[in-house]
């Protein structure tokens, strides 16, 4: 697959603090890639490298591959930390500005403000704004001219949850139509439901990078109790694959050495020794567990 | 060419809805002229006449108008450099400095369509000043003066010169201090302190390099208009040895700050 963004070494400091310490990888095309991390773990500083207003100490990286340019950002939807506007124009006029810069068609402004339910709110000046519409404002801007690569940094910020719910479908949306969409978000469970891959920062390093199974392995299992308890646990010892069982009250919770092992295997293989399952159900490490674990184990 | 159009566009559509920018601009074309009128009243009506003729001259005669107006707008450097520094620490403040950047401008595009409208804000004030010339030489005509040769009309180059120095040196100030009212107070701050060191430099310790401090050197252009010949008739020689030496050091300032605004929004953390 061909990347988008490619980032080689990519160094930062801040005076004595290290933002960034040679961080390279690289982000496929079509994929909804998370940059995920800690507050000050160095998301927003990446980006701000990639946007071009935040100058690296050392490494490189390319768009499209090829030599960053402003011909290429005009090409890629990004919201970056905060919407910013100006707050004494109102939406129409601040997305004609945004427009222009881009140089899309401003005849596009309506379908984008439809999209984020601003278009009622077209003449009202931004600084009248509450702040879920800044930022429904901001990603109408990312939207505009329909651009085939989206940055969002922290997206939901200041969103109620049905606009967390309709930015997340919104992102889905966008992923199923081809797009490439990368996400700096320190909520697991919003990178969870939309990511095909992730970057894990933590405290300017790069701690893994790749897509989101192998990145962070999220440990399956399945729960499962019967009416015999003793001779559930003869039977499961038997299974091909099994690494550990553990019991929890009236019920078993077993491990495998297998990828995604499927429930109903396990119930035909128990009702085939003799045993009927009255409880089963597969479970699976969250995203946030395997992150916490992760993080602990690099800063360890 | 046509890029340059479409990115000064841009710079208007900013501020085609921005009611302080034309409040701003409205003080500054009312106040041009206003503020001649008054130093012409006081200068037609306060002082004797001695044979029906003013002890200052005729300073708002053709052709010394040319000089005295642009001096008198020149004492209100200070309502184009608000301006200025507003337009600059907004887009600060807003951040769209950084979006503009991210929306597809170069850093270089963004700095020098700035850097532009400080120039065409610079000519239309000078404009502003030209008609106010006019409107007092034709108003206070008598016989048949010489409106204008280029002895006086290099005052309106003077003046713009002047008004590009102030104004890049509000640029710098906006730009580094970022927030409008604390870089407009260290600005008239800069002012004031500058003045300060001329006087003592130049009256108590003769030293002459305070000539040529930013401020001051561009102040020179244009010396003091009034009853020069009674009063400083000596300065008029040696103003006019040194007027090359002042434009060139003006100059050099104007080169100077657009070198260094161009290489720090170049270089710096937007």
């Amino acid at each position: 697959m061909a990347s988008i963004l490619s980032l080689k070494n990519i160094s930062k400091s801040f005076g004595h603090i290290k933002a960034l310490k040679e961080v390279s990888f690289d982000v496929p095309a079509g994929s909804v890639f998370g940059i995920l991390g800690p507050n000050g773990s160095g998301k927003t500083t990446l980006l701000g490298i990639v946007m071009d207003v935040l100058s690296p100490n050392g490494g490189s990286y390319e768009w499209f591959g090829n030599s960053p340019s402003g011909k290429q950002r005009r090409e890629i939807g990004t919201l970056l930390e905060t919407p910013n506007f100006y707050h004494y124009l109102s939406a129409q006029h601040n997305l004609e500005i945004a427009a222009a810069i881009k140089q899309k068609p401003a005849a596009d402004i309506e379908r984008v403000l439809k999209l984020v339910r601003l278009y009622e709110r077209k003449n009202s000046k931004f600084q009248a704004y509450s702040l879920g519409m800044k930022q429904r404002l901001a990603i109408a801007s990312c939207l505009l001219g329909d651009p085939s690569v989206l940055v969002f940094d922290e997206p939901t910020n200041g969103l109620d949850p049905s606009g967390i719910a309709e930015i997340r479908q919104l992102i889905i949306e966008l992923s199923c139509a081809g797009k490439t969409i990368i996400l700096a978000s320190h909520l697991l469970a919003e990178v969870e439901k939309v990511c095909t891959h992730v970057a894990i920062l933590q405290q300017g390093v790069l701690i893994k990078s790749g897509d989101v199974a192998t990145a962070l392995s999220q440990e399956e299992w399945i729960e499962t109790g019967s009416a015999e308890m003793e001779k559930l646990h003869a039977v499961l010892m038997r299974l091909p694959g099994i690494k550990n069982i553990i019991r929890h009250g009236n019920h078993f919770q077993v491990y495998f050495n297998l990828p995604s092992p499927k429930p109903a295997w396990l119930n035909q293989h128990c009702f085939e020794q003799g045993v009927v399952l009255s409880f089963l159900q597969p479970g699976k490490k969250s995203l946030e567990s395997a992150f916490i674990e992760l993080t602990n184990h690099a800063s360890n | 060419m046509r890029d340059f159009f479409n990115t000064l566009r841009i710079e208007w559509l900013k501020l085609k809805y921005y009611r302080t920018f034309w409040i701003l601009l409205g003080i500054i074309v009312v106040c041009i002229p206003a503020f001649n009128y008054v130093i012409y009243d006081l200068t037609d009506n306060s002082f004797p006449k001695i044979n029906g003729q003013n002890l200052l001259g005729n300073p708002f005669s053709f052709p010394n108008v040319w000089s005295t107006v642009p001096y008198n707008a020149g004492i209100l450097v200070f309502i184009p450099a608000i301006l200025i520094i507003t337009l600059f620490t907004n887009e600060y403040s807003y951040r769209t400095h950084r979006q503009n950047i991210i929306d597809g401008w170069s850093r270089s595009r963004f700095i020098f369509i700035k850097l532009t409208q400080v120039f065409i804000l610079t000519l239309f004030i000078t404009i502003i000043v030209v008609f106010t010339c006019m409107y007092f030489g034709l108003h206070t005509q008598k016989g048949d003066q010489p409106k204008a040769g280029w002895e006086q009309l290099r005052f309106i180059l003077f003046y713009f010169v002047e008004m590009l120095d102030y104004s890049l040196l509000a640029v710098i100030f906006a730009m580094l201090i970022r927030r409008a009212g604390l870089a407009m107070g260290i600005f008239f701050l800069y002012m004031i302190i500058e003045q300060f060191v001329v006087a003592l430099g130049r009256n108590k310790y003769k030293l002459t390099w305070v000539d040529y401090l930013p401020e001051e050197v561009s102040d020179r252009l244009i010396p003091q208009p009034f009853a020069r010949r009674i009063l400083a008739p000596n300065n008029n020689a040696l103003w006019e040895k040194n007027v090359p030496l002042y434009l060139s050091v003006a100059v050099l300032y104007i080169i100077i700050y657009i070198l260094f605004i161009s290489w720090r929004f170049r270089k710096a953390d937007l």
